[in-house]
């Protein structure tokens, strides 16, 4: 059966659980790298071409860097506050979900459903990432392949709805992961609240 | 401001037409960007709002590089019939057509399948020269299909998944393409870095 975090202790262990995670300094450096690939990821997999195209684009090191730099949220202006903040508020979670899975991993050995959940965090990120960077148009299209009508579609977020499916679905990940830790310990401390 | 001089061809899918095309500046000089937008598109505004002013006033009026619009409706449905609207202007007086676009962006918000028609014939006949109700009975009559329709086969022949999409060419050349509300500098950067 598939648990859910429905209590608040639930989300005590998630807490308890990642924050033990990361103050091991090794996974800390998982954790922050993890982030910054997954947000690289989600930003440039909207411009794969121009990504590729700028590293031999006939054009100055300096620019070069600028334009590359400039699609991160908060740098350039592809994204709002709001999604560039959810952005990367995925980001950061997928590099916790990341860290978590890292150290279950070297302790237990991997879970189909726990690495799973990361994969369709990341895969749902960059697809929030995309809807939020141009005008909903990816969702829409899916939605129409899918035989849902759009004529009457609003979409309060402008598409950045599958960047908040992708935080529950990471986050899922994480409650996973730090249920099939419970019992543990990590660097002395137990994990049970 | 320059309005759509210079015949050029450029071997590529997202210029086929291109002298047709609305175009703000000379498509014979340095820089060429290709739009392609939507009226009813979120981050269409936003681009038109946050940067397509500097690309106007740092890159067009310098003569440094020619803006060429492309409608693409793909987002909400009231797009289409705005395209279609935004080309019956544009036949009758480039000005008023980006004046036109402009209102979209502006107002946005307001737009829906239902008054579409209504509000752009107002604003023409408030706003410009151009009779908006001769403008409305042309998207009535299907007298502008086949240059949407010319700029769609574009957009997707290009590979153009969503909207803004921007090609970009320099020097008769095929650059990158950009996606999304990207900021200025990546067109400055690509087209005179």
């Amino acid at each position: 059966m598939v648990r859910l975090p429905t209590r608040s202790a639930d989300w005590r262990l998630m807490g308890r659980t990642a924050r033990l995670v990361v103050t091991a300094p090794t996974y800390a450096v998982v954790a922050l790298v993890g982030a910054v690939l997954a947000l690289t990821a989600f930003v440039a997999s909207l411009n794969v071409t121009l990504v590729a195209d700028t590293l031999s684009l006939p054009i100055g090191t300096a620019a070069k860097v600028e334009t590359l730099l400039s699609l991160y949220p908060f740098v350039g202006s592809a994204y709002t506050a709001v999604q560039g903040g959810l952005l990367v508020v995925v980001a950061l979670a997928l590099g916790v979900n990341l860290a978590m899975l890292a150290y279950h991993f070297r302790e237990h050995g991997f879970s189909l459903q726990q690495s799973g959940g990361s994969v369709a965090g990341a895969v749902l990120g960059a697809l929030g990432a995309g809807c939020a960077a141009c005008g909903s148009a990816i969702l829409l299209g899916i939605l129409s392949l899918l035989g849902i009508s759009t004529s009457l579609l609003w979409l309060p977020l402008d598409g950045l709805e599958f960047a908040v499916l992708a935080l529950a679905v990471v986050l899922l990940s994480t409650y996973w992961l730090a249920d099939g830790m419970r019992g543990g310990e990590i660097n002395g401390c137990p994990i049970d609240v | 401001m320059k309005q759509g001089s210079g015949d050029v061809t450029f071997d590529h899918s997202s210029a086929t037409a291109i002298n047709d095309q609305p175009t703000l500046g000379d498509r014979e000089w340095q820089g060429v960007i290709v739009a392609f937008e939507d009226p009813s598109c979120p981050t269409c505004r936003r681009f038109n709002q946050n940067t397509f002013p500097r690309v106007r006033s740092d890159l067009v009026a310098t003569g440094d590089v020619a803006y060429v619009l492309r409608g693409y409706p793909v987002v909400y449905p009231w797009g289409d019939p705005a395209s279609h609207a935004l080309e019956a202007a544009f036949d009758r007086d480039p000005a008023a057509m980006w004046d036109l676009k402009a209102h979209y962006f502006d107002q946005q918000g307001q737009f829906s399948t239902d008054n579409v028609l209504d509000r752009t014939a107002t604003f023409l006949n408030g706003e410009t020269g151009v009779d908006g109700d001769a403008v409305v009975a042309d998207v009535e009559s299907d007298a502008v299909d086949d240059a949407v329709q010319t700029d769609l086969d574009a957009g997707q022949a290009a590979g153009a998944s969503g909207t803004p999409t921007f090609y970009l060419f320099r020097d008769g050349e095929y650059q990158t393409t950009v996606s999304g509300a990207q900021d200025y500098s990546v067109f400055e950067n690509v087209l005179t870095g």
